[in-house]
């Protein structure tokens, strides 16, 4: 006995395509399983239904249809096909050589294209950042500081008195 | 004296063109109507059959004999019929058909209908475009494992080799193609 349906089993069944052993054991299980013997005379009626309308589709003119089949073979057997072939992968091979020059070209113009008008980064930064300059223009001190030689300086900024702001300098 | 289709072959291979045109009359009724079952249009079914005839003509020296002469011819045919698909698959996901439904001023380009219009509609009748309809719904494998069961009274042995695969593999392909296409006539979806 089957564990389950032997769905896939009950189309060769009917077309007699199984073994004696499976054979009888789809026999068995179609004695006592009305779903599995309705799904084998649906599926049995689906497969005639589609033959019958595939017999229905028309013919095309067959000589006619010869002699475009012989047209289209004569035309492939005077293809020097001993030379275009190898001639074709070598175009193949040239396209793709092609393609990575220039995919290398590419790269290496493009990074002395970009240093000529490209600003120095630290203007970048006073303009992406104009917010956090406020604090360092407070501190005029910053702007002669050499970062390693002044490390105390920087490390005591905290305690240097803010310089007067550009409204007080005017002002004043 | 007729020979038989292994026989012709060899001959084929041999440069034989008369056995050649012997094989293709044998086959070219069979083959035109797979290929049309498969793609449903009939413009493709007589290039893509053709085709067949052309790599059986190039290939008959490659013909082994390990499995009969018509599952061996079926298998280049359904392998081009499937690969035909496949490429216009591909090729209309590329480019839109007709005019979106999402975009009334989309511009409409007017390729040939996937469908099988009034002049190519190959299976006639409201219930075989329903059919057909059904049909083009199935993966590639279960539509040419149902047809060749079908229309050529395959066995599972000779669906599995043409479509190589298992045996059993075959047999999942035909029962699940039947099994969705019941489902799909009832409305349902597969």
């Amino acid at each position: 006995m089957f564990a389950k349906h032997p769905e896939t089993a009950l189309i060769p069944y009917l077309r007699g395509e199984l073994g004696a052993d499976e054979r009888s054991r789809v026999e068995s299980h179609l004695q006592t399983c009305a779903r599995c013997r309705a799904s084998m005379e649906s599926s049995a009626s689906m497969l005639r239904e589609i033959s019958e309308k595939v017999a229905q589709i028309p013919e095309p003119d067959w000589t006619r249809y010869r002699a475009q089949l012989r047209i289209r073979l004569a035309a492939r057997r005077e293809q020097p096909q001993t030379w275009w072939r190898p001639a074709y992968s070598w175009m193949s091979l040239a396209a793709a050589g092609a393609v990575a020059a220039t995919i290398v070209a590419t790269i290496a113009i493009r990074p002395t294209q970009q240093l000529g008008p490209t600003p120095p980064v630290d203007q970048l930064a006073l303009e992406d950042a104009p917010a956090d300059l406020g604090l360092l223009r407070d501190y005029p001190v910053v702007e002669h500081l050499d970062l390693l030689e002044n490390y105390d300086e920087i490390s005591n900024l905290d305690q240097f008195a803010p310089a007067p702001s550009r409204n007080e300098k005017s002002s004043s | 004296m007729e020979f038989s289709d292994e026989e012709l072959c060899r001959q084929v291979a041999g440069g034989d063109t008369v056995a050649f045109d012997a094989l293709v009359e044998r086959y070219q009724a069979r083959a035109y109507r797979l290929a049309c079952s498969i793609l449903g249009n009939e413009a493709d079914a007589r290039d893509v059959s053709q085709d067949a005839f052309i790599r059986l003509y190039e290939a008959a020296g490659r013909f082994d004999e390990r499995s009969k002469f018509s599952t061996w011819f079926h298998r280049i045919l359904v392998n081009l019929c499937i690969d035909h698909q496949r490429r216009n698959r591909w090729w209309r996901k590329m480019v839109p058909i007709g005019k979106r439904d999402d975009d009334p001023d989309a511009p409409e380009i007017d390729f040939p209908s996937d469908a099988p219009g009034p002049d190519v509609e190959v299976i006639q009748g409201e219930s075989a475009g329903r059919l057909r309809g059904a049909l083009d719904k199935l993966s590639a494998n279960q539509r040419a494992a149902v047809l060749m069961q079908a229309e050529e009274g395959f066995t599972s042995r000779e669906i599995a080799q043409v479509l190589g695969c298992s045996e059993a593999t075959a047999r999942v392909h035909v029962h699940r193609g039947i099994a969705a296409l019941k489902k799909i006539l009832k409305g349902e979806e597969p």
